[in-house]
């Protein structure tokens, strides 16, 4: 066990600091900016996020961890790490690339073809922006109940249906697709996991206004979109094992992050509203703190799973679940720092609304990637080995449990 | 960076979990309960021969010369067990400060005796009322042959088996000294109390005059700085018992709950029977890496007090819960005391409370954060 930096991760973080510090400006930790919320805040975000993305790729720093082979930097868990906390201390963009590279990337390199390989170095560029048509209406926690249709035609596939909840849908080139092949087949066994095009004819992007005020899910209608064969990414009728390594690097991927604010930034908060003599403001933000470093270290703890070549499983839906907690707790207790002024909502609240929008914002962090309650099922199964829940429709066609009123 | 063990550490795991596993079975831990005095010392002279009491003690007194997260993993397992010896009280509170600072001969009269498991040691920590062990409040007036210490200490784990007890008190001239007490000194009134958790506890009730040899380092020992030492490591020790009781009963709520069936299908298979668990788990991996992060720092001598405050309010805070969580999904037998659940359940509460709560641990760092930031 060491926990600091070795020398040559001591070495690594100031040549990292070194590079950022002539390519990007230092942010101050005690402000931030609200998510970006209009059409054209979002257009400019994503804009700025492929800019951002090509700066990294120009000068060596995209794709820490993704190996040399695919055109990556072939670093350690730990230099990325290392990296993104020092990226942290700088104003700049990140967000859009989060489904290329945290999902679509480790998926492809395990397990698609080289032609589809070929797909990273435009992602690692900053060129491409992916999104993840998975979840559908009738598809949430059951997501193998996707029931998008896909029908072979000579040496295209047709797909229709319907996505839900897809994060930047309307920026994307690509897309990953899980589509029902086999509808004879158990559930799990009929769906195959594809590569779509989102410029194809057919593809219809909604987005959906929420209630942070932001459109950063959008519904995706499906009709007679045709994707080539060369698109399935593994085995026909075989996409739920593959949905899987895109799944739990998600939810790595979720838990695993930063939030975006700081201790510092509560605390000069209590101050101007002239709260850090009040007992309870001081021993939420003393929770705040301890859960902040409880996330960090379980960081250490993913990052050195994945270093000896695990997949993330049990820690990921732990620290994701701890995380959708601790994002929820700090965001109501932001709130109540700022008293009356708390209700207040856009404009006309501190920071133009940020807190506001960021305790509404929750949701996405505790339902998206497995909801707080799928997580405890899987720690349930898997850190406790408590047996899975009785399912009736398991083995079943998936054509028979369709409208059985499960 | 790497949070995985080293093969050095799997290696004090393994054998402390062996020693743990075959001589503190439940029948044993129910038997030293009933028939003792709540000291198992069958089991002490285990730890003992395996060398595990002076783990982190120096070479030349007869340890293994480890470090603390060693210790830590130690008391872990002791804690999955939760086994009757007074292994915090004598290689924690007592040995750790008399290899840090003792005189030679202080290190030489009883750091050998608790390798060999001849010596059992203790501090006295806590204090009535506000309960702030950096205040203490026992009294210490040099006079010509010696300390005259008075005052009241209350709850001294394994006080009344020890051949030292710590005793931190305020000098005349301000500063804190740390004395080497004998419980059987005429002037120290040893009264066993009862405790949650059973393990054996007294109070000190002490008026005596001790000798300028018995203060920890002797005349130039820096006694507030011996005490913020003690502090740190006891609370970390804690933390690793809290780690073991919890981790050990959530294990055995998941089997219970998978074993009993009820509405023709396990317990467990109730998702409102399996989240509770899945929170214990959830509550049991910050105590995990906080309480980590705590002992490799100290050990490595990096500041460590948001650490070490952080860990404990994990321990205390998350310990409490998961223990009510693991009580509760037992349903009657939580309450049964031929089962073994309600001994992790009464040892949890005791860790929690010991040395302060949570919310103790959170007033002291809401203190620390808004001076150091971080």
């Amino acid at each position: 066990m060491d926990i600091g930096d070795s020398p040559d991760e001591a070495a690594f973080r100031a040549e990292a600091r070194g590079w950022l510090e002539q390519n990007a400006t230092r942010r101050d930790p005690t402000k931030r900016h609200r998510q970006a919320s209009t059409d054209v805040e979002q257009d400019i975000h994503a804009r700025a996020c492929q800019q951002w993305q090509r700066v990294l790729y120009d000068g060596g720093w995209a794709g820490l961890t993704w190996p040399k082979r695919f055109g990556g930097r072939g670093g350690t868990p730990w230099q990325a790490a290392i990296f993104a906390e020092e990226q942290n201390k700088f104003d700049v963009a990140t967000g859009a690339f989060a489904v290329a590279h945290g999902m679509v990337a480790p998926t492809l390199m395990m397990h698609g073809t080289d032609a589809q390989r070929g797909h990273l170095d435009a992602m690692l560029r900053g060129d491409d922006i992916w999104c993840q048509l998975f979840s559908e209406p009738e598809a949430g926690s059951d997501l193998a109940n996707v029931g998008t249709r896909a029908v072979i035609d000579g040496d295209e596939w047709v797909i229709n249906g319907q996505k839900v909840w897809t994060s930047g849908a309307q920026h994307s080139v690509y897309a990953i697709l899980l589509a029902r092949t086999d509808p004879d087949a158990p559930k799990h066994a009929g769906i195959t996991y594809f590569i779509l095009d989102m410029r194809s004819p057919g593809i219809e992007v909604r987005p959906l206004r929420q209630i942070t005020g932001v459109a950063h899910f959008n519904e995706v209608f499906l009709t007679d979109v045709r994707i080539p064969v060369a698109n399935v990414v593994g085995e026909v009728n075989a996409g739920w094992k593959i949905a899987h390594t895109t799944l739990s690097n998600e939810r790595a991927l979720i838990g695993g992050g930063n939030t975006s604010w700081s201790i510092q930034e509560l605390i000069e908060m209590a101050r101007s509203f002239g709260r850090t003599d009040d007992p309870i403001v001081r021993q939420g933000i003393a929770k705040a703190h301890t859960r902040a470093a409880v996330l960090q270290y379980m960081g250490y703890r993913l990052r050195t799973s994945i270093s000896r070549g695990e997949m993330p499983g049990v820690v990921a839906s732990t620290m994701k679940l701890f995380y959708a907690r601790h994002w929820a707790a700090t965001t109501a207790l932001a709130l109540s720092i700022q008293g009356a002024d708390g209700v207040l909502w856009g404009e006309s609240a501190l920071d133009d609304g940020l807190w506001q929008q960021t305790f509404c914002g929750q949701y996405a962090v505790r339902l998206g990637g497995g909801t707080d309650e799928i997580q405890g099922n899987v720690i349930g199964e898997r850190a406790l080995g408590l047996p899975r829940e009785p399912t009736i429709d398991r083995d079943l066609p998936w054509r028979e449990t369709r409208g059985s009123g499960r | 960076m790497n949070f995985d063990l080293s093969d050095e550490q799997n290696v004090v795991n393994d054998l402390a979990r062996q020693i743990f596993e075959g001589h503190a079975s439940v029948e044993r831990v129910k038997h030293v309960e009933r028939a003792g005095d709540g000291f198992d010392r069958e089991l002490w002279r285990e730890l003992a021969s395996a060398n595990l009491l002076g783990l982190c003690l120096p070479e030349d007194v007869g340890g293994s010369g480890l470090g603390l997260v060693e210790l830590c993993l130690l008391l872990e397992q002791q804690g999955r067990r939760v086994a009757p010896v007074p292994v915090w009280a004598t290689v924690v509170l007592g040995a750790l400060p008399i290899a840090e600072f003792g005189t030679p001969t202080q290190r030489d009269a009883w750091l050998p005796g608790v390798c060999s498991g001849d010596v059992v040691l203790s501090a006295a920590l806590n204090e009535r009322g506000a309960d702030d062990a950096l205040r203490p409040t026992v009294t210490a007036i040099r006079g010509e042959h010696g300390w005259h210490l008075q005052g009241m200490k209350p709850t001294v784990p394994a006080a009344q088996f020890a051949s030292r007890v710590l005793v931190p008190a305020r000098q005349d001239d301000g500063h804190i000294g740390v004395f080497l007490i004998d419980p059987a000194d005429a002037g120290v009134h040893v009264e066993s109390v009862k405790t949650t958790s059973h393990q054996p506890h007294a109070h000190l009730v002490i008026d005596t005059v001790v000798s300028a040899d018995e203060r920890l380092g002797g005349d130039s020992g820096d006694g507030d700085e011996q005490l913020h030492f003690m502090l740190e490591r006891a609370l970390v020790g804690l933390c690793a018992l809290q780690l073991g009781v919890c981790s050990a009963a959530i294990e055995q709520t998941a089997a219970y709950t998978s074993g009993r069936t009820q509405f023709g299908k396990p317990l467990s298979t109730f998702q409102a029977v399996s989240h509770q668990a899945a929170d214990a788990f959830i509550l049991t991996e910050p105590m995990r890496v906080t309480m980590l992060q705590a002992a490799w720092r100290l050990m490595h001598g990096l500041p460590s007090r948001q650490e070490v405050l952080i860990a404990k309010y994990w321990a205390s805070e998350g310990g409490q819960k998961v223990v009510h969580l693991c009580q509760h999904l037992h349903g009657g037998m939580g309450s049964d005391i031929d089962y073994p659940i309600h001994r992790y359940f009464l040892w949890g509460v005791q860790n929690e409370t010991t040395l302060g709560a949570g919310s103790a641990q959170l007033a002291r760092l809401g203190e620390l954060i808004a001076k150091e930031g971080r």
